[in-house]
């Protein structure tokens, strides 16, 4: 159907469109109007992608600027989805205009994922693969073949260099898998036209860490110019993704490979010395001159970038004691034994990366400002050595990388050591943590550069929160609610048992027979009554194991068996496909299912459980972080005295979001239908922090129920949902044709129109007196003093 | 010699199992300590030590090492890797002698070349290259430079200081926001523990179908409390200075403390270290005395105080008792009174309306400054009060 928002003709691919897609579509138009910033929070299932595609395409299209649009999404899985939409929306776009548009959307994934060269698309480990396209594709080989001498080259690779450089592949929208057959057909790389495609495409769309992780965004997305549009989608984790790609752990093995590691490069060295000493000469001269290596132009082989951030990259020249090629390799390998030596330590300790240097110079008399370098110095050098298996040297160049960052920020890092994996442990197996405790850092660049980065994502409740942390202003934060013609989804709160005992998952009395017998029945009860696939989600892996295995001695585990098969997410992932893939086949032929998982596993990110897949998800406790973890107490710490978010807010919001993931797990569409079980007492304080579409869909006689009333309710809702349902019924309501959305647009103006006559005559009759809080408000901000 | 060996728990490496002298292992006895001594960084228990060596210097016992030691010197070890706890120390040698910073130097350029000759002959002596010449070198350097290095040592010690000082602050003042947010939580638990019971008396005291009416009532409260805390949050926030900040800029704000004799660099001999690009060191002017008055001075211009006016009435002062007695000065009297007599005389007018002309003619912003230099910059003499 083809509509116009304000001036702007939307082409969308269906012939129906939801009411909550177009109020999307809407607000994503007045922030790119804007030029800023926004948070969007749309109900899962109800065709996020598909509105947000078609509304940047047309923007794109129509207007003359053609800001390119950048989609960064979690997983490859959400990846292709993305890419089939924007190719059907496409075709649609061809069909209705009558002509096919000069467009170009790409996708971009591993080397491990696009690989075509016989052997190295054979590994199994992506580093690995990463690693050796870099030996068959770096500068340096191919110079190698050009003076004659015998090394191997990537076909593949090289077919590039015969094209044009900026039609490396037809226009069109090209899906992983389509980009990989056109690889094959014409013989040329498709991970490598797809890099150096992307400043010639207008739609690209790629996973997170190309953007966000300073070693990788530094290669990868460094030309896109800065009007381009940034959208990252199911971003609820997004903090979570910004701190992991700043942090690294070491631990004694790594250091022993790196050490190692540093002792090759010194034979390499010494080897060169003997029979090339040309060009360590050369890149000697280069780094006195303090230029960069001309080799940059295109460093899409180049072995690591710089972890620091852009702003932050030094632009002088290396210093003077680790110019020299022997004397950097002596640098490296006091670092590391010192690392070594900081690792014996037997109790846990932390500290700033200040202190830490402090310490560091005191003990080995390296500088701060060597330590800067480290990352550069050691890229300059291996490309200088010409190394072709770099594989060997990943330990050596995270601890250059580690290096960097503790000599580049004071602020927002911090160090941990913990000497045992746990606290029963004797047997010491030191960790070294250097832990970012500030999302703003990793992600700043990104909103410094973009005009337009779109925050969305099914579950992104509560919305003012993600700016806080993430340090950027909106000019949209939206929360839509589901348009239903029938009540397709029954949440439920149930805080007790059916002896009125109060469940929970709280420390002191989650292991008490009577919570864990509760728990059980609640189970039992709703694998007597739901048809098809239950979903039960546990806060951890280790209450999860202690529970199934008292169930089993309470003999619940016997009774559920009667009514359902029983399958458990573990920690392996091999493990958990076979059970997922049990667990569709059982839902598939009648029987049905129960999958227990944990909340913040795999499952309960990016697994869905359309329709028969899952009619129940029960989420057996509140998802809360290990508080315990040091990482995350500096973490709260930090929230707390940075940007004033307290503790135990921020615990909340995060097991809250958590839940939430879980609960729309179940509801991917709107003639789908799901209960939604959160089991614990403490739920009944938080509803407020639920999504605003959950919490409409709530009902006050839906909460602090106990085991039987819920199953009642249940009962009552299934035999509801079991009645026919039309796709006729929904229509005007909860999806509109074109004349729907005509007739509420004329309603909008109309509502505009009366409610300027409204101002103008209130403005005549003068102010009326206004209370201090209306009553309205009133309820809304004590939702916010109860959460 | 550093925090890391006296932190206790150490956890001894998988290869000191063994005493290499007298074989013993740690199976027998659990707390054997490993020594080395920097002379030839051979490794043997502390109780081979104390064997060996408490009669005196004694060589050591590794078979082909033929080096005398003492066993004053003999320490602990740091590192795992035994190149590297010697380079440690020879590097500690080294960097006790050359500790020139980079802001003596008048580029980057030269900084870095001067930081690469450094490590040149810190490699020269790890390695045992042309160890006679680099230690000549060394000591040539020190003994030229003794100034310098001793300047710049103290000011590195000063600044450790201070970081360590700024650090133990930061700690102090971490704590104290931690404790101070406990606080605050734990007053608005108690706020809201008080305020539902006040709720509950009220709607006990309260008539029938009046509850809605409390709890509307109750509500605002409430929420007018919250809102309250909140704001007087925020201007907390805003008005607290960051602390910890204070102590900072101190001592690296320092000036350049200098004395390089570089001009004795001139000999081009061999066994000299020369670096170039040193930026030239002017001598500090030494710190004149403290005056209070800050350049004002008692020097009067127009007229002379003299020990003794002829007045009849400051007879009595002079003489009577009662007068002494109480401490009353005559010639205190005789400075206020002149000068209050002769304040004002040395005004002109004329200088003060030309220079104000001049002055607003300039630069709008300057004005005021130009204003205030030609008020009170041109005559600071005590006689004038205005």
């Amino acid at each position: 159907m083809k509509f116009n928002i304000d001036d702007l003709p939307v082409l969308f691919p269906y012939p129906r469109i939801y009411p909550e897609q177009y109020a999307y579509m809407c607000d994503l138009k007045r922030t790119l109007d804007a030029k800023g910033h926004c948070v969007l929070e749309m109900p899962s299932g109800t065709g996020k992608t598909v509105s947000l595609l078609s509304l940047i395409v047309a923007y794109q299209q129509y207007y003359p600027e053609h800001r390119k649009l950048i989609y960064c999404s979690r997983t490859m899985s959400e990846i292709e989805k993305a890419l089939a939409e924007l190719k059907a929306l496409m075709a649609y776009r061809a069909e209705q205009l009558g002509y096919v548009e000069e467009f170009r959307g790409l996708g971009l994934t591993s080397r491990k994922n696009l690989c075509l060269h016989p052997s190295v698309k054979r590994e199994k480990s992506g580093s690995v693969v990463d690693a050796r396209c870099r030996s068959l594709t770096a500068g340096f080989v191919k110079e190698k073949k050009e003076r004659g001498e015998d090394v191997d080259l990537c076909v593949y690779h090289d077919n590039l260099d015969l094209l044009e450089p900026h039609n490396l592949i037809p226009p069109g929208v090209w899906t992983i898998d389509g980009t990989i057959r056109y690889g094959e057909q014409h013989k040329q790389c498709p991970y490598f036209t797809a890099r150096r495609m992307m400043p010639f495409c207008n739609v690209i769309i790629y996973s997170y860490h190309y953007l966000l992780d300073p070693k990788i965004a530094e290669r990868v997305s460094k030309e896109l110019s800065k009007d381009c549009i940034v959208v990252f989608d199911e971003a609820h984790n997004i903090d979570n993704v910004c701190i992991e790609s700043l942090s690294i752990d070491l631990t004694e093995d790594s250091l022993r490979k790196a050490a190692r590691g540093a002792n090759n490069l010194e034979r390499k060295i010494t080897e060169m010395k003997s029979s090339d000493a040309e060009k360590l000469q050369n890149e000697y001269a280069k780094l006195v001159e303090g230029l960069r290596d001309a080799g940059d132009a295109r460093d899409e082989d180049a072995f690591m970038a710089n972890p620091a951030l852009p702003d932050d990259l030094l632009k002088e020249a290396v210093p003077g004691n680790i110019r020299r090629a022997e004397h950097f390799v002596a640098f490296l390998k006091r670092f590391v034994e010192y690392l070594k030596t900081r690792m014996k330590v037997l109790h846990v300790i932390s500290e700033t990366p200040p202190s830490f240097l402090q310490h560091l110079k005191e003990l080995t008399f390296i500088e701060r400002k060597p330590l800067r370098f480290c990352a550069e110095r050691l890229t300059s050098l291996v490309r200088t050595l010409e190394l072709t298996n770099i594989e060997d040297y990943q330990p050596l160049q995270e601890v250059a990388t580690f290096a960097t960052l503790v000599a580049t920020y004071d602020k927002g890092f911090l160090l941990i050591l913990e000497p045992y994996e746990s606290e029963t442990a004797t047997v010491p197996n030191p960790i070294f943590h250097f832990t970012c405790l500030d999302a703003a850092i990793a992600i700043k660049p990104v909103f410094d550069r973009f005009s337009s980065v779109i925050i969305t994502s099914g579950t992104i409740s509560p919305l003012e929160m993600y700016p806080k942390m993430l340090g950027f202003n909106t000019v949209v934060q939206e929360s839509y609610s589901m348009t239903l013609a029938r009540r397709s989804f029954l949440p439920m709160i149930v805080t007790r048992g059916s002896d009125q005992v109060a469940i929970s998952s709280g420390f002191q009395i989650r292991n008490e027979p009577s919570v864990v017998r509760n728990y059980g029945n609640l189970l039992m009860e709703f694998s007597k009554i739901t048809p098809d696939g239950i979903v039960v989600f546990f806060p951890s892996y280790l209450y999860m194991e202690s529970i199934i295995s008292m169930w089993q001695g309470m003999g619940i585990l016997d009774e559920v068996w009667k009514y359902k098969l029983i399958l458990v997410e573990t920690p392996d992932s091999q493990e958990t496909s076979l059970a997922l893939e049990t667990y569709r086949t059982a839902c598939c032929n009648g029987r049905g299912a129960i999958l227990l998982c944990v909340a913040r596993g795999k499952v309960s990110e990016g697994i869905d459980f359309d329709h028969h897949y899952g009619r129940t998800v029960l989420c057996i406790g509140v998802p809360f972080q290990y508080t315990e973890s040091r990482i995350l107490k500096a973490r709260l710490e930090f929230l707390r005295e940075t940007y004033r978010i307290r503790e135990n807010d921020f615990l909340s919001f995060d097991a809250m979001r958590h839940a939430a993931q879980c609960l729309g797990r179940v509801l991917r569409g709107k003639d789908d239908y799901g209960i939604m079980v959160l089991a614990d007492r403490r739920f009944q304080k938080k509803r407020n922090q639920l999504p605003k579409w959950i919490n409409q869909a709530l009902l006050e006689q839906d909460t602090n129920l106990s085991t039987d009333m819920a199953v009642a309710s249940a009962k009552k809702f299934l035999r509801w949902m079991a009645q026919p349902f039309k796709a006729k019924d929904q229509e005007g309501i909860s999806t509109w044709s074109l004349n729907d959305l005509e007739k509420h647009k004329e309603k909008v103006e109309e509502d505009k129109i009366k409610e300027l006559q409204g101002a103008q005559n209130g403005a005549s009759s003068g102010a009326i007196g206004h209370d201090e809080f209306g009553d309205d408000d009133i309820e809304e901000a004590l939702m916010e003093v109860d959460a | 010699m550093s925090k890391l060996t006296q932190r206790n728990g150490m956890r001894p490496a998988d290869d000191q199992e063994t005493c290499p002298i007298c074989k013993t292992s740690r199976y027998l006895n659990p707390n054997m300590k490993f020594l080395v001594n920097p002379e030839c960084y051979h490794k043997m228990c502390s109780a081979c030590v104390d064997r060996i060596f408490s009669a005196g210097p004694a060589p050591c016992p590794v078979a082909g090492c033929h080096r005398t030691l003492r066993k004053a010197r003999f320490r602990a070890q740091t590192f795992e890797d035994i190149q590297v706890e010697r380079e440690v120390d020879i590097r500690r040698r080294v960097a006790a002698t050359f500790n020139r910073r980079e802001e003596e130097f008048e580029t980057l350029l030269d900084y870095n070349n001067y930081l690469e000759e450094v490590e040149t002959i810190t490699f020269n002596l790890l390695n045992g290259i042309d160890l006679s010449a680099t230690e000549k070198k060394l000591a040539n350097y020190a003994a030229q430079n003794a100034q310098a290095i001793s300047a710049n040592a103290s000011r590195a010690s000063r600044e450790a200081a201070s970081l360590s000082a700024q650090q133990a602050a930061e700690r102090e003042a971490a704590r104290l926001r931690r404790e101070a947010a406990r606080r605050e939580e734990e007053e608005e638990r108690e706020e809201r523990e008080e305020l539902r019971r006040e709720a509950l008396t009220r709607l006990a005291a309260g008539n029938q179908g009046e509850a809605d009416r409390i709890a509307h009532e109750m509500q605002k409260i409430v929420l007018k409390k919250s809102t309250a805390r909140k704001q007087r949050q925020q201007m907390e926030s805003l008005l607290k200075p960051r602390a910890g900040m204070a102590g900072a800029g101190g001592a690296a704000a320092s000036g350049l403390a200098a004395g390089a004799d570089n001009g004795s660099a001139a000999l081009a001999d061999n066994d000299t270290f020369v670096i170039k690009g040193l930026k030239p060191t002017l001598p500090v002017e030494p710190e004149k005395p403290y005056d209070p008055f800050g350049g004002y001075t008692e020097h009067r211009e127009y007229y002379v105080l003299k020990d003794t006016y002829e007045h009849p009435w400051l007879d009595d002062v002079r003489s009577k008792p009662q007068f002494l007695a109480g401490g009353y000065d005559v010639h205190e009297y005789y400075a206020r009174t002149m000068f209050e007599a002769f304040s004002g005389l040395c005004c002109f007018v004329g200088d003060e309306v030309a220079a104000r002309e001049k002055a607003s003619s300039g630069e709008v912003a300057t004005t005021a400054a130009a204003e205030a230099a030609g008020a009170g910059g041109g005559d600071i003499n005590m006689d004038d009060v205005f």
